[in-house]
């Protein structure tokens, strides 16, 4: 699952850098600072996480701490995924 | 009243020493801090040999040093530049070059991004990241340095006037170079004045600083703050992007006066849970530099009740020009919010196609007049003499009147309504934009053959921007070849997101590409 969250992230995140005219984009990069991540990229990788996951994220989640870079979403994904999961709540 | 930018923090250290005059990334000075370190940064300017009238760029991400050398640069005579940290190499050298500044105010980092070659005019750099070892060299110096210069009072036998530049704003050039609009100290004082009197900015007041300080905005942040001994706090990095953070921002620093363009005010409506924060404090907001969407404009208004709300108008060619304040009787049964009026100083009026002032109900171009209207464009006096005009609504005395290339239709009441554009100019979250300039940006692409860029109408930014290119036959172009080509000519905000690829573009009979069939097909 965490490599399939990765792959969708690196998916979306890839083009979005193309789209800001930047060729790469390492995992642990702060996608803020090199502006891969501007007011409306934001939203549009927050829909297409919804629509990926099948996940609800909310205002206040959207912070940097979740999206400053590909490992960083990974995490926050992979961590609201596990807390849906009923099999990790029994742990 | 002052009649020099930099007079405003002198009268506001002598009476607010300890006040906090500048906020940034958890860091701030005091009124007498930033008095002394802008007094110490001018004496360095003019012992490096910095002259009245120098233009020096301010070339780093905001700091609350950026506020220093705003004053610094001025208190030494000369002319300030700021270069967007975030803009293209290419870019930036060309406003180096074009104007060409002789310093800069800079980070080592920055400055590594340019080539030496192309800022020849830069004889010296100040650098306000920290040592690590590196001294002073012939070409630069350590922010450190300053200490080593007096604290009180400015470099004298200056002889300013009021006339004189204080700072050069680079905006969007429809050839493909952007142009430098001079701005003097009495221009941006007719402005800061006319804001002190309408929104009584007071000592207790803190302002925020959304707007790059590349764009006109932030001069009422800074010089308002300034003016009144209030403080100004500049957005973090990192509320700049995420809504939720930002309305954190508003509420933990207590900001009392907002300015900002529409575009972030409605991604803070939409996503900054406004309602979980204590914004009591907030009591005005400003927005500016695009039409705020009446849906979310009645929605800011009802979550922010005790909130003065206001929408300025103006190129950065005059600052604000005119001012309307929301009325919330008004806003439920209004379909647009009005430009207004014209600001105190200022006068404005419209003028129709056979060269008549307009009467009520009629569309025409608006022309502002008065002492906020610009010098002109650094080094093209072409454009200045098609820009700014002799006024000859007024044969009684010499003065100039600036056509703002922007239609409005005067309303009964005497209020001005923004109806678009005479020419190809966009506004996107606020930015200002010649689609011009991307298109030269595309055309330096050897695949190109034929482009056309138009703007895509947007609820939340205005304008997304969209590029039809034609290439050449056998090509294989791709939008990611072309977004990087133009990544590496304009800011990041003019990259075209949306590209189409089309064999030919559609042309008029007399040959010229037809804007109004591509402008329907989008």
């Amino acid at each position: 699952m965490m490599q399939e969250i990765k792959d969708k992230v690196r998916e979306f995140v890839l083009d979005a850098a193309q789209r800001k005219g930047l060729d790469s984009v390492t995992d642990t990069e702060s996608l803020t600072e090199n502006g891969v991540i501007d007011s409306l990229a934001i939203f549009r990788l927050v829909s297409f996480l919804e629509d990926n996951f099948g996940t609800r994220i909310a205002d206040e989640e959207i912070v940097n701490e979740n999206f400053r870079s590909v490992d960083a979403i990974e995490s926050f994904v992979a961590e609201k995924l596990s807390k849906k999961s009923p099999v990790h709540r029994r742990q | 009243m002052a009649y020099l930018l930099h007079q405003l923090l002198s009268k506001s250290a002598s009476k607010y020493p300890n006040n906090t005059a500048v906020w940034a990334r958890g860091q701030s000075l005091s009124y007498r801090e930033l008095d002394e370190r802008s007094n110490q940064l001018a004496h360095l300017l003019r012992h490096r040999g910095i002259q009245k009238g120098d233009r020096v760029g301010i070339y780093f991400p905001k700091a609350v040093e950026s506020v220093v050398s705003m004053f610094g640069v001025l208190k030494a005579g000369g002319v300030y530049v700021p270069l967007d940290p975030q803009q293209p190499a290419q870019r930036i050298q060309y406003i180096v070059d074009n104007c060409a500044i002789k310093a800069l105010v800079t980070t080592r980092e920055k400055l590594q991004r340019l080539d030496p070659a192309a800022i020849g005019t830069v004889k010296f750099c100040v650098f306000t990241d920290r040592m690590n070892g590196a001294g002073t060299t012939a070409i630069g110096a350590p922010w450190e340095e300053l200490a080593g210069f007096p604290t009180t009072s400015a470099p004298e036998g200056l002889q300013s006037t009021t006339l004189d530049l204080a700072y050069i704003l680079y905006t969007s050039g429809s050839t493909g170079r952007p142009k430098g609009v001079m701005l003097s100290h009495q221009n941006a004082l007719t402005f800061v004045d006319w804001c002190a009197e309408t929104f009584q900015i007071q000592p207790e007041d803190r302002l925020s600083n959304h707007a790059p300080l590349h764009f006109d905005l932030s001069v009422f942040d800074v010089y308002n703050a300034i003016e009144a001994g209030a403080a100004v706090y500049m957005v973090p990095d990192d509320a700049m992007l995420f809504p939720a953070s930002l309305a954190k921002f508003i509420a933990a620093q207590s900001i009392s006066v907002w300015y900002s363009v529409p575009s972030a005010l409605v991604h803070l409506i939409l996503h900054g849970n406004l309602k979980a924060q204590n914004l009591d404090r907030l009591r005005v907001m400003l927005f500016a530099g695009e039409i705020f969407p009446i849906k979310y404009l009645r929605q800011l208004a009802d979550l922010l009740p005790q909130v003065e709300l206001y929408n300025l108008y103006g190129p950065t060619e005059t600052n604000v020009c005119t001012y309307y304040r929301v009325d919330r009787a008004k806003l439920a049964s209004m379909e647009k919010i009005p430009i207004g009026r014209a600001c105190a100083n200022t006068e404005v009026f419209a003028v129709d196609d056979r060269n008549q002032l307009i009467q009520p109900g009629q569309t025409g171009e608006l022309y502002v007049r008065g002492p906020s209207v610009t010098c002109g464009y650094w080094g093209d006096a072409e454009k200045t003499h098609k820009m700014v005009l002799p006024n000859r609504f007024q044969p009684n005395y010499e003065e100039k009147m600036y056509c703002t290339g922007d239609l409005v239709i005067l309303r009964e009441d005497g209020d001005y309504d923004f109806v678009g554009r005479r020419d190809s100019q966009i506004k996107s979250r606020g930015y200002r934009i010649e689609l011009g300039e991307i298109e030269a940006a595309l055309l330096t692409h050897p695949s190109v053959k034929e482009v056309a860029v138009v703007a895509v109408p947007d609820d939340e930014v205005s304008n997304r921007i969209k590029a039809i290119v034609a290439p050449h036959s056998g090509s294989t172009l791709t939008a990611g070849h072309l977004q990087q080509h133009c990544a590496q000519r304009v800011p990041r905000y003019m990259i075209p997101e949306l590209i189409e690829f089309r064999e030919s573009l559609p042309k008029t009979t007399t040959g010229k590409l037809d804007r109004v069939l591509l402008a329907s097909s989008r």
